[in-house]
């Protein structure tokens, strides 16, 4: 056959066109939507960590849909109960990956679940959302963190802490490897601030006893208290350390203090006057907090659990999710992680968040905060606290197939 | 001077708790031989019914005293007449029903509560030992299970009731040949020891606060106390406490409480091999 020039165009004409009907049509199969995924822990032990960071997740996703989806779609939440069960992580990541088509996953909050999810959405290329606080290391390519390190509430609630409450701190902390990297951090900051570490102890997840850490603190006569306790056992401190009289005498700093709800479950003679340090708290008193805390209440009705550091995380994540993908005009993992390299900036209910491109972690305002019958008041916002990039060895532009957990060397 | 005080108070309190959570799985162990795995459980009730009561304008000593055990005693009786009695003598089906149990009851308390902590204030402030403070209710707290053991002591060894207690565990078909129902016997003793847990929940919960999974933390430690103490129940579990409890004071206070923890396993495990009776093997007989 001879191919003329004209026939040539007309029928290149003809097979742009039925692309571009292709192209057009494609919507039209995969339906108007896409589908987002939310595992978090809604029952079962960790509900109470899970539960508010869902609602705040579902709350982004409504309000995102309701300013007109993104890139002309609407987002369908599809929702997983991890059950506070780590076997459920990876089965659940897997069916949102394969079966559900998600285009990114937030949740899986603690360490072990997030370890467990992590591999397989790298596999199936599913961008992962991290909307906790966390001990700090993560950097991946396929995954970003919108909440703090542990450095980046340790550090400014220790350097506060040792301009306003003394030199001398006594670290008690949960013995796994969160509250350890933590203790790392003390020390360092209290080397860095010429203070001294009078004790450091940790504590198995299970201990209620507590008697003998109250005598030791005693006998070390610390100026303040850094705690990193954490969960319904270890609260028995709080209350052993107030029945114990010294909640009036030594002050208490802690990162996670109030990430369980502590604040709401223990009385105010228990805890009146700790303090703690976090991106966000319900109470923070700026026009954007009292705009979200009012749109947020529309929506789920007043009587919701108490929105906390980590709960926030929730609501972060898809908004600066999103951004990602308006800058990067596509839902594709690539072209997301690919539009990450420009810093990605957003302001929410805790101000502006920078999510930094070297280590896919953010960028925030960290607030030193008190609480006083059970309701957080501001002492002092550190602006704008970057991420740690582990002395240069978290670089996700250049070495973008770590996949490892970073540990602090400081 | 003032620190020796403290760590004084730090081991009197560490065998106090330890003998408190034991005692009511020593009564129902030592006197039935029933290996009661929901013993965690009962002690966790114990707490919540303290906690809901205090919570709902009752007295806390009163909800302490009388409302944890009570209810704990009532709950017992209901385990022995629907799961215990039909499996009475053998120890294994026994073990796994009560573990049963003991799943159902974490259950039914997170499905009826919710699955967060609960608390009460611990009452009575606190007293000045030169640089120390000590709360007044931890100092409370070992005097009523000094008082504990004492009753049980005496109920067992100087009453009616313990004199039939002890002689239908001895021989039940010579008791019952005399007229006395063995099947009443446990059922009374089941519930004692029940109500015993209760009230150790109770004590407890203005300490620990309360959640449906508390009893795993008491459990072990529970175990490991009365099985080391060996046959004399009440003075068994008594001098393993006294051994068990100074020893994770002394290592938490000196080392790690995570060396306490595990000293107190290696301890026990050594007890055993030595005396594979428990301590009370030494001299036998007492109660």
């Amino acid at each position: 056959m001879k191919l003329s020039r004209r026939k040539f165009l007309g029928s290149a004409a003809a097979g742009t066109a039925i692309a571009a009907a292709m192209a057009h049509s494609m919507p039209a199969i995969a339906g108007d939507t896409v589908a987002v995924g939310s595992l978090h822990d809604l029952t079962g032990s960790l509900d109470a960590f899970g539960v508010p960071s869902h609602m705040c997740m579902k709350f982004a996703i409504e309000e995102i849909n309701a300013a007109g989806g993104l890139l002309g779609k609407k987002i369908d939440l599809k929702t997983y109960d991890g059950q506070s069960d780590i076997k459920k992580f990876p089965q659940y990541a897997q069916q949102a990956a394969l079966n559900d088509k998600v285009v990114m996953l937030q949740g899986a909050i603690t360490g072990a679940s997030r370890e467990a999810t992590r591999p397989v959405l790298r596999r199936y290329k599913v961008p992962f959302v991290y909307g906790t606080i966390y001990e700090g290391g993560l950097c991946e390519d396929n995954a970003i963190s919108v909440n703090t390190g542990s450095d980046q509430q340790a550090v400014p609630l220790l350097e506060w802490s040792f301009r306003n409450l003394g030199k001398k701190v006594f670290y008690i902390g949960a013995d796994y490897n969160a509250p350890r990297n933590i203790g790392i951090w003390n020390n360092a900051i209290a080397k860095r601030e010429g203070g001294e570490t009078v004790g450091e102890e940790y504590y198995p997840l299970d201990v209620t006893d507590f008697s003998t850490a109250i005598s030791k603190i005693q006998a070390a006569k610390p100026d303040f208290l850094h705690s990193c306790l954490v969960g319904g056992p270890h609260m028995s401190f709080y209350r052993q350390w107030a029945a114990a009289g010294m909640l009036k005498k030594i002050p208490i700093v802690s990162v996670v203090f109030g990430g369980g709800q502590e604040h709401m479950i223990l009385t105010p003679e228990e805890s009146d006057g700790v303090i703690a340090a976090y991106n966000y708290f319900q109470e923070l008193d700026t026009p954007e907090n009292k705009a979200f805390i009012k749109r947020f209440e529309a929506s789920v009705g007043a009587d919701h659990p108490y929105i906390n550091g980590i709960a926030i995380g929730g609501y972060n994540g898809p908004m600066l999710w999103a951004e990602a993908v308006k800058k990067a005009g596509s839902f594709d993992r690539d072209d997301v992680m690919a539009a990450l390299a420009q810093n990605i900036e957003w302001t929410g209910p805790g101000g502006k968040m920078i999510l930094d491109g070297k280590t896919h972690s953010t960028q925030q305002d960290v607030r030193i905060i008190q609480v006083k019958n059970r309701v957080w008041s501001l002492l002092e916002t550190k602006s704008q606290i970057p991420p740690y990039d582990f002395n240069g060895r978290c670089n996700l532009l250049e070495n973008p197939k770590n996949v490892d957990i970073l540990n602090p060397q400081v | 001077m003032d620190q020796t005080i403290v760590l004084l108070i730090a081991i009197a309190n560490n065998i106090a708790l330890l003998t408190l959570i034991s005692l009511g799985l020593a009564i129902i162990f030592g006197m039935m031989r029933v290996i009661n795995f929901a013993h965690g459980e009962f002690i966790m009730l114990g707490g919540y019914a303290t906690v809901l009561s205090a919570n709902h304008g009752i007295n806390l000593w009163i909800a302490m005293l009388v409302v944890a055990p009570l209810t704990v005693g009532l709950i017992g009786f209901v385990v022995e007449r629907l799961i215990i009695r039909p499996l009475y003598g053998q120890i294994i089906t026994t073990m796994l029903a009560t573990w049963g149990l003991s799943i159902f009851l974490i259950g039914a308390v997170t499905t009826i509560f919710g699955n967060t902590v609960l608390g009460v204030s611990a009452p009575l402030g606190n007293i000045t030992i030169g640089v120390y403070s000590v709360s007044i209710y931890q100092l409370v707290l070992i005097a009523i299970t000094a008082a504990l053991v004492g009753a049980c002591l005496f109920v067992l060894n100087r009453t009616r009731w313990g004199l039939i207690a002890r002689g239908t565990v001895q021989n039940p078909t010579m008791a019952s040949a005399i007229g006395i129902d063995p099947t009443r016997v446990y059922a009374m003793t089941f519930m004692a020891g029940a109500a015993l847990s209760g009230l150790a929940g109770g004590l407890l919960a203005p300490l620990s606060g309360v959640i449906p999974q508390m009893g795993a933390a008491y459990i072990a430690r529970a175990f490991v106390t009365v099985i080391s103490g060996g046959s004399a129940m009440v003075i068994g579990t008594l001098s393993a406490a006294g051994i068990l409890g100074p020893t994770v004071a002394i290592l938490s206070y000196a080392a790690t409480p995570v060396i306490g923890e595990a000293a107190l396993l290696l301890l026990a495990i050594g007890l055993l091999r030595v005396l594979p009776r428990g301590i009370s093997g030494l001299w036998q007989g007492g109660r």
